[in-house]
């Protein structure tokens, strides 16, 4: 222990410019963050800039402040190299990792678990009752951010080399995210996350600790580029559209939800080559007045009469379909390529549809109050002024799974402006706060997330106010069946989509 | 006497270079050992294996009966170790630094480290980034000294000092011999002659020979011979004489296996009875540099 503590303390000594300055950043982002929250309306001015400028400045350094920190801290023993004078001193591995986890705790874990604790009682939230997600807060930042920093600054012996480092990370990021443009269905299925995650997690412990108690550099290194290629060898290999039709079944005859095919459009317009535009608009009909369902994506594949075929790969969507909606149209882009050889003999497709269908359970009346109030299961709220007032929400930790607000628009108390129609009778304009995430809490620096909702009738995108006094529905859907839809699309139909197509226009 | 370091074929590669090729080594307890060679010989490489800095490609060494890729933690409390190419923190002021090191050896001798601080003239409140080359040294050598190490290691000390400084590291380390065995590196002979008990000479990553700096001044000697007339020198001279040379009535020779009566007896069945012969001893410089040059120094 005598070890530990004397390390440590040397670290102090040595580093308290970047203590300080790190601590005086997370004072800052909490000082932001409370000021954000007591002038929520504030839309110009001194103080709306001032708080923009910290604001952006706070949120994005603190981190970078934080990586800075455990880099020097790492660097002080550094582990690569053999010049290093501590190598040939009765240094303890274990209890020399020890005092830079102390370290690392002290001055990033605690702070920011102080921030985050003052943030939520500032924001009106009793901190003891969300002590699991401040504690899950602590865990994510640093199995995301503090361990992949100490990893590669173990494998690093200077600044320069730790920013070479970055570099090649942010480079190979640029480059998965090119890679995954490319492979198809990627887009649409993502369950590779849930396998990044523990890849990231056991390689930056097995690093730390074969540098710490071995100071195996090299080994590490290729530890940290097996990783990478890792990384890129998952998101080549996956199965996506095994793993979409395992999540998608074909619906079953009970579906509810019933789609048909409408004509093309008389005229379809394009900028680009290779990139056609093609639209489908479909009637819905059948849909319980309690559900809804959310077009998650979609894949079109063409085949012709010689047998060639080609195929979109599987597309993300996230179009909610409502029971009062008569039509919903989406779009893919096809390759023109691939549509000049297909054309040479009649084209028919089959697009596929994944569903997600939700109950909307626990509807309950609210009617908006005067200023700001708890509205139960999100936080504290207000509305925002003007004719298309939305609300705004701090929330504590995580926003819930999924809160749908819905209104009827000739209810809203807002006025209208000069140049507004009134709304027909029976519009209804919805919003929604939903997470995908079932953690504790949200990735996010602050423990209270401001989140706004606004009303929209998504079939003329038209906006509704929520001004004090208009009355509105609370509910918690809930997704009750994913299924995929098949749509036959046949040759006439092709035939007449292909006739409407124009000529792209010159640049 | 047991051994405070022994090597076993030790080998080192990196990746073409061959820079230890076989090191076998025995440095007795309480010795004064000076591992001695030319820029690249494999010195440093040798040391930094010791100190488990560097790992073997194959063979075995071990430090105070340790394996030396075990010698880490609670090992290093009895060995000290300065280089010349170390890194020390140079945030730290030297009282600092020998400050932060107490906590680490519990044999640490404050007395002593004062003690230290006097002998080298070290300034305690200046970094050790501000401080001169010679400086960093005595600090690292000091804070190398204060625990009463068994072994201390020292890799290339005084390059690059001044003399008074390195007069100075060493009145420093030979106060510490009684208790300590010394292994240290280095190619500054007329040093090492000061000081070493022990001499090894590496080359090329090869050991040419190991022996007491005693018995190694004894065995060479430089050999002249004066006749009266240009004498007739044969292509084959005995395998221990070196670099022999004529000029007009003088031949010059050094013999590493120096024997009076044998030399004599050799001179004799070459030369018959030279008018004159003198026999000079050597000094260290002067026996490495005849052995760099003839590379007959293990004969």
């Amino acid at each position: 222990m005598n070890q530990v503590w004397n390390i440590f303390r040397k670290d102090v000594r040595h580093h308290w410019i970047e203590i300080t300055a790190s601590l005086a950043l997370v004072a800052a982002f909490a000082w932001v963050e409370i000021g954000e929250w007591s002038h929520p309306n504030m839309a110009s001015g001194g103080a709306a800039i001032l708080y923009g400028i910290l604001g952006a400045l706070a949120v994005p350094l603190t981190p970078v402040s934080w990586m800075f920190l455990i880099v020097r801290v790492v660097h002080g023993e550094s582990l690569a190299g053999d010049r290093q004078f501590w190598v040939t001193r009765p240094y303890d591995w274990m209890k020399l990792l020890a005092a830079k986890v102390l370290f690392v705790m002290v001055f990033i874990n605690v702070p920011l678990f102080f921030a985050q604790t003052f943030l939520l009682a500032k924001a009106g939230f009793d901190p003891m009752s969300y002590l699991p997600g401040l504690l899950w807060l602590q865990v994510m930042w640093t199995l995301l951010l503090l361990l992949p920093t100490a990893a590669l600054a173990a494998v690093t012996r200077s600044i320069g080399q730790m920013l070479l480092a970055l570099l090649f990370v942010a480079l190979f990021a640029i480059g998965l995210s090119i890679l995954s443009t490319v492979i198809p269905n990627s887009d649409f299925a993502a369950p590779v996350a849930a396998v990044y995650f523990p890849l990231v997690l056991l390689t930056t412990i097995a690093v730390i600790l074969l540098q710490y108690c071995l100071r195996r550099t090299s080994q590490s290194r290729w530890l940290l580029a097996g990783l990478a290629a890792l990384f890129a060898v998952v998101m080549v290999a996956t199965p996506y559209r095994t793993l979409i039709a395992r999540e998608y079944p074909a619906a079953r005859a009970d579906f509810p939800l019933q789609l048909s095919l409408m004509p093309p459009p008389k005229e379809t317009h394009y900028e680009l080559r290779n990139r056609i535009p093609f639209t489908v608009t479909f009637s819905l009909s059948g849909l319980p007045k309690d559900s809804f369902v959310e077009l998650n994506g979609m894949i079109l594949k063409l085949t012709n009469s010689t047998g060639q075929h080609w195929d979109s790969g599987w597309q993300s969507r996230g179009t909610m379909l409502f029971p009062d909606q008569k039509l919903v149209g989406t779009n893919v882009e096809i390759n023109q390529d691939a549509l000049d050889k297909l054309k040479t003999s009649p084209v028919s497709g089959d697009l596929f549809l994944a569903f997600t269908v939700y109950h909307d359970t626990k509807q309950r009346p609210f009617v908006v109050p005067q200023g700001e109030f708890r509205l139960p299961d999100l936080g504290f709220c207000s509305t925002t002024a003007g004719s298309f007032s939305s609300l705004s929400c701090r929330i504590p930790l995580r926003r819930p799974k999924f809160l749908m607000v819905s209104s009827e628009m000739a209810a809203s108390t807002c006025p209208l402006s000069k140049d507004q129609i009134p709304p027909s009778p029976g519009q209804i304009a919805r919003g929604f706060i939903r997470n995908d995430s079932s953690a504790p809490a949200d990735a996010a620096l602050s423990s209270v997330e401001v989140e706004g909702v606004s009303l929209v009738d998504s079939s003329n995108d038209r906006t509704s106010g929520m001004c004090p006094g208009t009355p509105v529905t609370l509910s918690n859907p809930e997704d009750a069946v994913h299924a995929s839809v098949e749509m036959h699309i046949d040759s006439a139909w092709w035939a007449a989509y292909l006739q409407s197509l124009n000529k792209p226009k010159p640049q | 006497m047991t051994s405070a370091i022994q090597t076993d074929s030790l080998v080192k590669k990196f990746r073409r270079v061959d820079a230890l090729q076989g090191l076998t080594l025995n440095v007795p307890q309480g010795a004064v050992y000076a591992l001695v060679g030319p820029n690249g010989a494999g010195k440093t490489t040798a040391i930094k294996i010791l100190m488990n800095i560097l790992r073997a490609t194959s063979g075995r060494a071990e430090v105070l009966g340790v394996d030396s890729s075990h010698v880490k933690g609670r090992n290093l409390e009895s060995i000290g170790y300065v280089s010349e190419n170390q890194e020390l923190p140079g945030w730290m002021t030297v009282q600092y630094l020998l400050a932060y090191l107490r906590g680490f050896y519990p044999s640490w001798d404050a007395n002593l480290e004062a003690e230290l601080i006097k002998q080298f003239d070290l300034p305690p409140d200046r970094k050790l980034g501000h401080l001169s080359r010679g400086m960093r040294m005595k600090a690292a050598l000091a804070s190398s000294l204060a625990y009463h190490p068994k072994l201390i290691v020292l890799d290339e000390p005084f390059t690059g000092l001044d003399p008074l400084v390195r007069d100075e590291l060493i009145h420093g380390l030979l106060d510490r011999a009684e208790e300590s065995t010394i292994f240290v590196s280095s190619h500054d002979l007329g040093e090492i002659e000061t000081f070493a008990s022990h001499v090894a000479y590496l080359e090329e990553g090869k050991l040419r020979f190991a022996e007491e700096l005693t018995s190694l001044i004894d065995r060479f000697r430089e050999v002249e011979l004066t006749f009266d007339a240009p004498p007739a020198v044969p292509q084959q001279t005995p395998e221990n004489w070196m670099q022999v040379s004529s000029s007009s009535a003088v031949v010059r020779f050094i013999d590493c296996r120096f024997d009076a009566e044998r030399t004599a007896a050799d001179i004799q069945k070459i030369f018959g009875e030279p008018r004159n012969v003198t026999f000079s001893p050597m000094s260290l410089r002067s026996i490495f540099l005849a052995m760099a040059k003839s590379g007959r120094g293990s004969a």
